[in-house]
């Protein structure tokens, strides 16, 4: 390695600047490769929703079931729709759980459900169940191990091995291609340097082996996600190359919560389970950072155990999404939404006496999804006025740290070497390197305050240039897309809910990390994911990330989505 | 629950999407708008080493290399020209300013919003007026002593020679403590554009111009020195009687008492509208520096103060860029041109810009200025002597020594050489200098034989 070292930094001057120099055109043509293969199929996936069941009519029509919550009703938006007078606009609930098992509720119909003849409010059903809406009769026959097998075979296989292994050779070019660049620029530290791009590689190709051994080989999502880890790897070795250790280290931690959140996730009923657990951790890691937590820049949102210091309010951020998306239980249940109200508000109190206003505005945008995917007709007010109170609590407490950051908003320039000092140098710097940067190492940011973490975009934008590091922002922005089409098709609203908030924060907080470099918002210190130093968010944005591998219904896609056997079906 | 309506709803997702990109866009647009501006604004880290150019490189008007700043700061290989010339590119902590090469930085950098400042070999060059081996020679000239030296090239404007001293080597800059702070004096400031000097008798050309436009026949007048001229509310006098003068032995022998009656007859009123039309003590802009402001100011002055104002004591101070432009405006017959110091701007081999000889209004009529010509020629070959000036240079020269408060006096001489082929106008101050003519013609002579060579 050392050999290796030396002979490198002993390499003819102008092969560098060459090198150098290809690079930058080089580089956002395989980021845009990378991104095109890997962001298409997440876009233009055809949404098949799973059929876990068919409805039999007496008269012979057959209605598709094909989530594990279906409302039967009369409006159009019922997941199964009765076009009878008789039928209720919202008529009754058919839940599928886990073991296979059905059952249907009443949803507070006008002429009720029966089962067997008999009314009632909620009712396991058994195969040769007959079932009354409105009138119509009906038998649920949950599908068979031959047509789960003709439906799975009509369905889009998310994506091959094969295809996952190219698409991670060529992000593997990319990193190797950008680790020689640092190390031909004459980084200080080549070791961490090495290890830092090194460890990428291998914890992406190990995740990889692991998904090929369980058939799972989509990988997508974890594609886009270690491409920007490689480029927060990039700000790290040009800032801070002492660093990359620490962050492999967060990274290899965040894929272990990967893991974990998916495989919890993987079953609903376990979910459910977990949510009182994660519920408890949220508002402890909260309580505990406020009693032993330390001030740092401000807010005291930092604990610091020996030479680690964490920021448990990003980890919070994953409690909070659980918490959020399972309250919900399976069916309408006003007092659960309630429960999430009050648990909001302690967040935000915790949050509040952190003086912790890039955070709480995070979870503020959280709480807001949440309360919105929600809220059909029930809560709504309640929602809103809660979202009302958090906001002004914000404002109350945090006033003048926040008033002092909107001052400069849009003002930068008139104080260049004060309030606006970091965002115009950071302009200066993205104009500086203009669309294709000025290359690997070439960058002034370094000399910057949080130059790897708040401001990154223009560290990025000044080696890498802003065609690059815009494409960053687009991936991000695909992730998010995704979660949204993987909505209709997926099984639970669990699901959704946790999948489409995940995507939130993840667009929320990359929102306001770039747009407040570039002072089209105030600067507010949020993470990017996957991109700013820092463990505590990377953790966080690998944790967000299993909430949206849990939505990918595609075949054979996610780990975090059990596989239906038809064996299942034939109980 | 219902599933659709989750899913329907999950398009809230998309809102924020596009709350994202629609801000990004934004950003966008303001960049291909405003990143020139960016890119140049003051303390831009690729084009600023603090407040000075921190790109390109920079040279003198024969192309010896001043300073390179493509990568690191690095000035000439000369300790000479390094200290000679850090006046005008500025040291390496910003100590020094050198805003006139700074303002040239979109033009050196050579921005552009697709490819950035990026350039794999064209580098951008500023081509200086000045010439090092000038500003070597005046350096030394002025050795330990504090002061300027400036020549300009009074047909053009281009400024050829500005030195300032105290100075010091940018690669080994002095430790300035309380001890030895009165010998770094100033060291920071550019003597040339940013100070300001009690003329002396070099005003005196001032007020011969105006009592040349003012006073009917003032060149027939003859005026009795007895060492003392008495107005009613103070006298003015000279360090010896110099008997019976005419108005071109009264600017040669500088005499006081003479001028004073010039100013007596003139009146405080006529002097300070002459003053002002000349634009003698007003800021002079160029190459985005604008120079110290001079000082006339004869408000609520008795009359012994009037006439000590008309022979540039009192109140006055002048600059000398500023001075020196005026005594331009002589040479070149009544039209002064504005000076500058960048002659051009290269980026990758593209000029960029490029200096323009500009006349500007400060206007004096062209018979006056050939009156004042000859009798600046006059004080030279009656006074200073026409053998202590370089052979085949017609010098036209005013010497002043001006009492400054406290000090030993400091010796000022300004002027110009007539020749065609030498159209050079001067100004010199060494400060503690003692008398003008002692002190500076000897420097000047030396640097214009200096001249004779460089153009």
């Amino acid at each position: 390695m050392e050999q290796v070292l030396t002979a490198l930094s002993d390499l003819d001057s102008t092969f560098v600047r060459v090198f150098l120099a290809v690079m930058r055109y080089v580089a956002p043509a395989l980021v845009a490769a990378i991104l095109w293969r890997g962001c298409r199929p997440l876009l233009t996936f055809r949404r098949e929703p799973e059929i876990w069941a068919f409805l039999i009519a007496s008269t012979g029509k057959r209605y598709p079931v094909t989530h594990w919550e279906n409302v039967i009703g009369q409006h159009k938006r019922c997941d199964i729709v009765l076009e009878l007078p008789t039928v209720s606009r919202t008529h009754a609930v058919l839940t599928r759980y886990d073991d296979g098992s059905w059952t249907i509720s009443d949803a507070g119909s006008k002429n009720g459900v029966l089962v067997n003849g008999k009314r009632v409010k909620i009712c396991a059903l058994e195969p040769e169940d007959r079932i009354e809406v409105g009138g119509i009769e009906m038998a649920l026959q949950p599908v068979s191990k031959y047509q789960v097998q003709r439906l799975t075979q009509n369905r889009t296989r998310a994506s091959t091995g094969l295809k996952s292994v190219s698409d991670l050779l060529l992000l593997t070019i990319f990193q190797l291609l950008a680790c020689l660049g640092f190390l031909l620029s004459g980084c200080e530290e080549p070791m961490s340097v090495v290890a830092g791009f090194g460890a990428i590689i291998a914890a992406q190709w190990g995740l990889l082996a692991f998904y090929l051994g369980i058939r799972r080989p989509a990988f997508e999502l974890e594609t886009v996600a270690f491409l920007l880890c490689t480029m927060g790897m990039a700000a790290i070795c040009a800032v801070k190359p002492g660093e990359a250790v620490k962050q492999v280290i967060a990274l290899l931690l965040g894929l272990t919560v990967y893991l974990i959140v998916g495989w919890s996730l993987r079953d609903l009923e376990r979910a459910k389970k977990m949510r009182y657990l994660a519920a408890v951790a949220g508002v402890g890691l909260l309580v505990v950072t406020l009693v032993f937590g330390k001030e740092i820049y401000g807010a005291k949102n930092w604990l610091v155990i020996g030479s680690m210091s964490i920021q448990p309010s990003e980890l919070a951020k994953i409690c909070f999404v659980y918490v959020g998306a399972s309250t919900l239980e399976r069916i309408m249940n006003k007092r659960n939404l309630i429960g999430f109200i009050i648990y909001t508000l302690m967040i935000c109190g915790c949050l509040a006496l952190m003086n912790d206003f890039g955070t709480a505005l995070i979870f503020f945008c959280a709480f807001l999804m949440i309360a919105y995917l929600r809220s059909g007709s029930v809560g709504t007010i309640a929602l809103a006025l809660t979202a009302l109170g958090f906001a002004g609590i914000i404002v109350l407490k945090i006033a003048p740290h926040a008033l002092s950051r909107f001052s400069s908003w849009r003002h930068i320039w008139e104080d260049p070497l004060g309030a606006g000092y970091q965002q115009t140098r950071a302009l200066m710097c993205i104009a500086s390197g203009g669309l294709f940067g000025l290359g690997i190492g070439q960058g002034w940011m370094k000399n910057l305050f949080a130059s790897d973490s708040d401001v990154v975009y223009a560290t990025l934008s000044e080696e890498w240039g802003l065609l690059l590091s815009t494409l960053l922002v687009v991936s991000m922005l695909a992730v998010a897309l995704f979660a949204v089409r993987s909505a209709s098709a997926s099984r639970s609203s669990f699901y959704t809910i946790g999948a489409c908030t995940a995507a939130t924060i993840l667009v929320v907080q990359t929102m306001f990390n770039v747009l407040g470099t570039l002072d089209v918002l105030p600067l507010t210190g949020v993470t990017f994911p996957f991109v700013s130093n820092g463990g505590s968010s990377m953790i966080c944005a690998w944790g967000l990330l299993s909430f949206i591998k849990a939505a990918d219904t595609r075949l054979d896609a996610s780990f975090a989505v059990r596989k239906e056997k038809g064996s299942d079906a034939d109980e | 629950m219902r599933m659709n309506r989750i899913a329907r709803r999950s398009t809230a997702v998309i809102i924020l999407a596009v709350i994202m990109v629609s801000g990004l866009s934004f950003f966008l647009v303001e960049y291909f708008m405003y990143a020139d501006q960016w890119v140049i604004s003051k303390g831009s880290p690729h084009v600023y080493d603090g407040s000075n150019i921190g790109c390109g490189i920079v040279t003198d008007r024969d192309g010896i290399l001043l300073l390179d700043d493509r990568n690191e700061r690095v000035f000439s290989e000369d300790q000479k020209i390094r200290m000679s010339t850090i006046h005008w590119v500025g040291d390496r902590y910003g100590y020094i300013q050198a805003p006139a090469v700074a303002h040239y930085a979109k033009e050196m950098a050579g921005f552009d919003p697709i490819g950035g400042l990026y350039s794999y070999s064209g580098v951008g060059q500023a081509t200086l007026s000045l010439s090092a081996r000038l500003q070597v020679a005046a350096m030394e000239a002025l050795g330990d002593r504090k002061g300027s030296i400036a020549i300009m090239d009074y047909r053009t404007g281009q400024i050829l020679c500005a030195v300032s001293s105290p100075t010091y080597d940018p690669d080994d800059p002095p430790e300035i403590t309380e001890e030895n702070q009165d010998i770094w004096e100033g060291v920071y400031l550019n003597r040339f554009t940013q100070s300001v000097y009690v003329p002396g008798s070099i005003f005196k050309i001032v007020t011969a111009a105006a009592a040349l436009e003012r006073i009917d026949g003032i060149l027939d007048q003859t005026f009795h020195c007895t060492g003392e001229y008495d107005l009613s509310t103070g006298s003015v006098t000279c360090e010896h009687a110099h008997g019976t003068l005419d108005f071109y032995g009264a600017m040669a022998n500088s005499c006081n008492c003479a001028f004073a009656s010039v100013v007596e007859q003139m009146g405080a009123q006529a002097l300070k509208e002459q003053v002002d039309r000349y634009s003698v003590t007003e800021p002079v802009s160029f190459d985005g520096i604008t120079t110290a402001a001079g000082r006339f100011d004869i408000t609520d002055a008795s009359l012994d103060q009037v006439a000590w104002s008309g022979i540039g004591q009192h109140k006055d101070q002048i600059n000398l860029c500023s001075y020196l432009t005026f005594v331009s405006a002589i040479a070149n017959g009544g039209a002064a041109q504005q000076p500058y110091v960048v002659s051009q701007v290269t980026c990758g081999g593209e000029v960029t810009y490029q200096a323009q000889t500009q006349t500007m209004d400060r206007v004096m009529p062209e018979e006056v200025a050939l009156e004042l010509q000859k009798m600046m020629r006059s004080n030279v070959e009656v006074k200073y002597g026409v053998d202590n000036f370089p052979e085949g240079m017609t010098v036209c020269a005013k010497t002043g020594t001006a009492q400054a408060d406290g000090k030993a006096s400091n010796a000022l001489l300004t002027g110009f050489v007539l020749e065609e082929e030498y159209p050079l106008s001067f100004i010199i101050v060494v400060e503690e200098g003692g008398y003008g003519q002692n002190t500076c013609v000897p420097i000047i002579s030396q640097l214009l034989e200096v001249c004779k060579e460089v153009i």
